[in-house]
């Protein structure tokens, strides 16, 4: 079981990845709504596992995900993306992100990527 | 789809009552099942190797026959014996609208002639129609713009045709400056192209989209439901980005914005792409490589 905080600005896709990730036995430390949210919350719940959208107002999941590793590098975080975000995946991966999950979200993908995480 | 339209026609001109449209289109549906659940019955596909190609179907525009030649689970034989199986969605409508005695072949010829010189359709748009192939027949709604404007109208469709409701059909879309709506949630994109598309509603009809898509049950157009409709938009936009980048076309998407309050929708000549679910009439409204201000 992984303690994973989940950063989306979508209300809907939280509440879809935190009923999948806790139906498959995780728990959900906390919910951010944007990337500045997401770093804030990072260092008090002091997560396993981030799940990072990449598409947020204030400050998007690329920014986030640089000041995360730049607290802790071996972090791990799974940005989510939807399609047609290729060249963002291949930055993300430049910054140190570790898996990546496909909006719209396939539950099975989702809890065999987090499990191989924890 | 053109069961849905035609049927539609039929109501407006007075030769068939809604609510036996309903109960005609609720009996097509019950007899005409999915290409994947025949595959299964069939013992070409097992359930899981079905589930597969419907949940990349959410990430791809594609076919559920083509994917799965894709995947090597079924041949291009196979599907076309399967669709065989599955039948033309009009033609069951036809057929039941006689087999019912709601009407006879002489009178559905004579009502598809008529809605066939209202709406301006050549025979061979016509066959187009009755084809039953969702790209073929939205071409013939949208306005002689762009090839994108005709991608992008034709990915929304037939991703809310997948991921929302499958009777979801099409009026003719159009051109305008100005439209009013009572809420609406958009999407902007950049790069290579400056794009703008969401769904605007009038009253409740945007749950038609929120509800399905979320999965759950919203009692009004509030932000909750914007979200789930942003983030619908988003997967039609994704689609459309990538499908564009493998041509070497670059576009990026913001976050989703909404209007929870009426808005007039100004712009230049964007198009308004008009999409009936059940009685909910919403419109897909997009603009390409021209601003949009809502007021």
């Amino acid at each position: 079981m992984a303690k994973i905080l989940i950063v989306d600005d979508s209300r809907t896709s939280r509440k879809v990845l935190r009923g999948i990730l806790e139906e498959g036995g995780h728990e959900i430390v906390d919910e951010a709504a944007n990337g500045q949210e997401g770093v804030q919350k990072f260092q008090a719940c002091k997560p396993d596992i981030v799940t990072m959208d990449i598409t947020m107002p204030v400050l998007d999941g690329m920014e986030a995900l640089k000041m995360i590793k730049a607290l802790k590098p071996d972090m791990k975080v799974v940005m989510v993306t939807a399609a047609g975000q290729k060249n963002k995946m291949i930055d993300c991966i430049k910054l140190g992100a570790n898996e990546f999950l496909t909006k719209p979200f396939d539950k099975e993908e989702i809890i065999s990527v987090i499990n191989k995480l924890s | 789809m053109f069961d849905q339209i035609f049927g539609n026609y039929l109501v407006q001109a007075g030769k068939l009552s809604q609510e036996k449209l309903d109960a005609v289109i609720e009996y097509e549906s019950s007899v005409r099942v999915k290409l994947g659940t025949i595959a299964v019955a069939e013992k070409l596909m097992t359930d899981k190797q079905a589930e597969e190609v419907n949940q990349l179907q959410a990430v791809m525009d594609k076919r559920f026959g083509d994917i799965a030649v894709e995947k090597g689970y079924l041949t291009d034989d196979q599907v076309g014996q399967l669709l065989k199986k599955q039948g033309n969605a009009y033609m069951i409508f036809v057929q039941t609208l006689i087999d019912q005695e709601i009407m006879t072949m002489e009178d559905i010829e004579k009502s598809l002639k008529e809605y066939q010189d209202t709406q301006g359709f050549t025979d061979s748009d016509m066959s187009d129609l009755v084809s039953g192939d969702i790209e073929r027949i939205v071409k013939l709604f949208l306005p002689a713009n762009t090839d994108l404007h005709d991608r992008l109208c034709g990915i929304a469709i037939r991703t809310l045709i997948r991921l929302v409701n499958s009777g979801a059909y099409v009026s003719k879309a159009f051109l305008v400056d100005q439209i009013v709506a009572d809420n609406f949630a958009l999407q902007a994109m950049q790069g290579d192209h400056s794009l703008i598309s969401g769904f605007a509603g009038c009253a409740d009809s945007l749950l038609a989209i929120a509800n399905p898509f979320a999965g759950e049950e919203f009692d009004a157009v509030d932000f909750d439901a914007l979200d789930a409709v942003g983030e619908f938009t988003n997967c039609i936009n994704g689609l459309f980005a990538s499908e564009l980048s493998k041509e070497g076309v670059d576009i990026d998407m913001l976050p989703p914005e909404f209007y929870d309050h009426p808005v007039t929708i100004s712009g230049n000549q964007f198009c308004v792409f008009p999409i009936t679910i059940g009685y909910n009439v919403i419109n897909f409204i997009l603009s390409i490589d021209s601003e949009l201000k809502i007021a």
